[in-house]
């Protein structure tokens, strides 16, 4: 505990510096490269930093991305009140969340372009499918925008600087919508249709 | 395959439907693609331009052409162009987004670039060297046949014949017989080093698109793979080296260590200098580009040596064993969501609880937020407005002092060129404040702007100037010095 007490701010205000970035939100390779490579020599500190605080770093080297989460307790540790909040989604953001996810696996496996980039009406071109029909356009548009803005309030995209309908899906979204959220998604989504059509359900 | 494909009427037929090269030369607006696109891409040696700057040039050309041709031809906007040039059903440029930067940016297709070579070689050349090519071909042949041959004996037989050739071409120019090429044979050469160093730079771009087509065919493979954890890790292996170990990679990799060499880069420099100050060389002039041909395979070169670099890279994150048996399951998954979620399209859930973290803290502290401040009360008296009758002097709106910035650094440049320092007290002595404050501020803000000028806030000067009233008025300033 001694070298950690070395290391806080006063010794070294870059523990700070990257901390509070980390607080603030993800840090990225591409965009801070500098803050990067001081995470990267202050792994450890940062590590045992906020797991004072009930947190953990998640830090994907090969996709260059770091962001903090809240530590999973084990049994005989004390349960501590949450930290980050948490958000609820409303159906269709969960379902674009899933299709956004499905986009990047789209990129990597056709290869070639580093970065996943979609334009808005790509996107309602993917999700209008699942959207109830109607006539009104206007506002299916306005519907769709609302659920991107969401997204990117998030962190887990952002518009293009220029040329506002053009999103860049950050590859964060990997580490959110894994295999083990959609497993909960698609659970879900199996009762709720059960339940809404018990004779077809069991097909 | 080293030979290309036989043409026959079907190939011709597929070929005439689905090659760029071909779309672009049957093209209604050929014209003006292809002569832009020569222009901007293949005359400097451009890979990477951004669109802004296309956009500008297109917009340019347009303009010029629709002076010279009548204002309806060419009826769309520059942008429009570009896209439609873009897009996969021409497929004339590719359009990608460079790391940093949220402006996509356009480079040409190896098809487009074949297209474009190819008409440049139908306008006529003067003459044509076979005699270079001939021997050119003869040296190949020779360096296949060498390179292969096992027999010891039959390789120094190969040997001793040079020596004996050297041998007597060094007795020839002791004698006085110095054997030289004509006019002719050296213009032939010429001609030849040119359309092959043209080639070599064209080359790339398709050098290019090959290691992009074999990333993506690994990259299928894996996709579709159905075979178990072992074997994966077996292909991956194999996949990891495909690219570098293709005859593309190869050769690409001897290419560039070749050329990467700095005595090879000077032998280059000396002999292209040597060749093109030569007088029938000279006299036929060529494209002053050509003396630094090999700066320009090496920008290409290191082009495609970073493509490849990316690709890897981007390949061994692809090929993360862990990764890749998560993203298999999650397909999976997110193929049944689809079908579900397809169903239930006309009601869709109400209560829907699914969670997802921030990925920020959202720390909001209550002292942090600023007093409430009672809102200012715009008072707003309606007065009608009325026609006025008193008489001012609207010179004051005009008579805005203008100080030219320009003007002043030419002042600065002209002083810097006869000593080579200049405090800025002195510098006013000599070329006066005409326009009082405004204009010493100006002055502060280059000092503040040139990198080579230091103020020194220990010491101080004055300044005087006169006023159009005629008043002398005085500022003292820190000692500002300008150095060249």
């Amino acid at each position: 505990m001694d070298d950690l007490e070395m290391q806080t701010s006063s010794s070294n205000p870059q523990l700070s510096v990257v901390v509070i970035a980390l607080c603030k939100g993800i840090i990225d390779r591409e965009t801070d490269h500098s803050l990067w490579q001081s995470l990267l020599t202050l792994q450890q500190p940062v590590r045992e930093y906020v797991k004072t605080l009930g947190l953990e770093m998640i830090l994907d080297e090969a996709e260059g991305y770091a962001f903090l989460r809240t530590r999973e307790v084990t049994a005989d540790e004390v349960q501590l009140p949450r930290l980050i909040a948490r958000r609820q989604l409303s159906f269709h953001v969960s379902l674009l969340l899933a299709l956004l996810r499905e986009k990047i696996a789209e990129s990597d496996a056709s290869g070639g372009e580093l970065r996943v980039i979609v334009s808005r009406d790509e996107i309602l071109e993917m999700i209008r499918v699942f959207m109830p029909e109607g006539s009104n356009e206007v506002r299916l548009i306005d519907q769709v925008d609302s659920y991107i803005n969401q997204v990117v309030k998030m962190g887990f995209a952002r518009h293009l600087k220029g040329s506002e309908k053009m999103l860049e899906l950050h590859r964060i979204i990997k580490s959110f919508v894994d295999a083990q959220w959609l497993a909960e998604f698609d659970q879900r989504l199996e009762e709720y249709r059960k339940q809404l059509m018990p004779k077809s359900g069991d097909a | 395959m080293l030979e290309s494909q036989a043409l026959t009427h079907e190939v011709l037929e597929s070929l005439s439907k689905s090659h760029p090269a071909w779309r672009l030369l049957r093209a209604d607006s050929a014209p003006l693609v292809i002569s832009f696109l020569h222009r901007i891409f293949i005359v400097p040696n451009l890979r990477d331009i951004a669109q802004s700057d296309l956009q500008e040039a297109l917009e340019d050309e347009l303009f010029a052409l629709r002076e010279r041709l009548g204002t309806d031809c060419y009826p769309r906007q520059g942008l429009e162009y570009l896209n439609d040039w873009a897009d996969n059903a021409q497929g004339w440029l590719r359009k990608f987004y460079p790391p940093n930067s949220d402006e996509p940016h356009y480079d040409l297709t190896p098809a487009t670039e074949k297209g474009i070579r190819w008409l440049a070689g139908l306008t006529e050349r003067h003459f044509i060297g076979t005699e270079s090519r001939l021997l050119t071909l003869f040296d190949l042949l020779q360096q296949i046949a060498d390179g292969s041959e096992t027999d010891p004996k039959r390789r120094i037989a190969e040997l001793r014949k040079k020596r004996r050739d050297i041998d007597n071409e060094i007795k020839q120019i002791q004698a006085g017989e110095l054997s030289l090429l004509d006019e002719t044979a050296l213009k032939d050469r010429f001609q030849q080093f040119v359309m092959m160093a043209n080639e070599l730079l064209s080359d790339f771009r398709e050098v290019e698109q090959n290691f992009r087509t074999l990333d993506r065919r690994v990259r299928e493979r894996i996709v579709l793979w159905e075979g178990g954890k072992g074997e994966l890790l077996q292909d991956i292996l194999n996949a990891c080296d495909d690219i570098s170990d293709s005859d593309q990679g190869k050769s690409f990799r001897a290419f560039w260590d070749f050329l990467m060499s700095s005595s090879r880069q000077e032998e280059l420099t000396a002999l292209l200098d040597k060749v093109m100050a030569l007088p029938p060389i000279a006299e036929s002039k060529p494209n002053t580009r050509l003396r630094r041909v090999h700066y320009d395979w090496l920008e290409a070169g290191e082009h495609t040596q970073r493509t490849v670099a990316q690709l890897s890279g981007q390949l061994r994150r692809f090929l993360d064993d862990k990764a890749w048996l998560e993203n298999k399951r999650i397909i999976e998954i997110l193929h049944h969501i689809k079908s579900n979620a397809r169903e239930i399209t006309h009601q869709p859930p109400k209560n829907w609880n699914m969670n997802m973290d921030d990925v920020k803290l959202d720390i909001v502290l209550p002292m942090e937020r600023p007093l409430y401040q009672p809102p200012l009360q715009a008072v707003i008296t309606s007065l009608s407005l009325e026609m006025g009758d008193e008489d001012t002097d609207a010179e004051a709106l005009f008579s805005q002092v203008v100080v030219d910035k320009n003007h002043l650094k030419h002042t600065l440049a002209q002083a810097l060129l006869q000593q080579s320092q200049v405090s800025l007290a002195e510098l006013l002595q000599t070329h006066p404040l005409q326009h009082g404050l405004a204009e010493l501020m100006v002055w502060l803000q280059i000092a503040s702007e040139q990198p080579r000028c230091m103020i020194d806030e220990q010491k101080s000067e004055k300044v005087q100037w006169r006023t159009i009233q005629g008043l002398v008025k005085q500022a003292t300033l820190p000692h500002v010095l300008f150095v060249r």
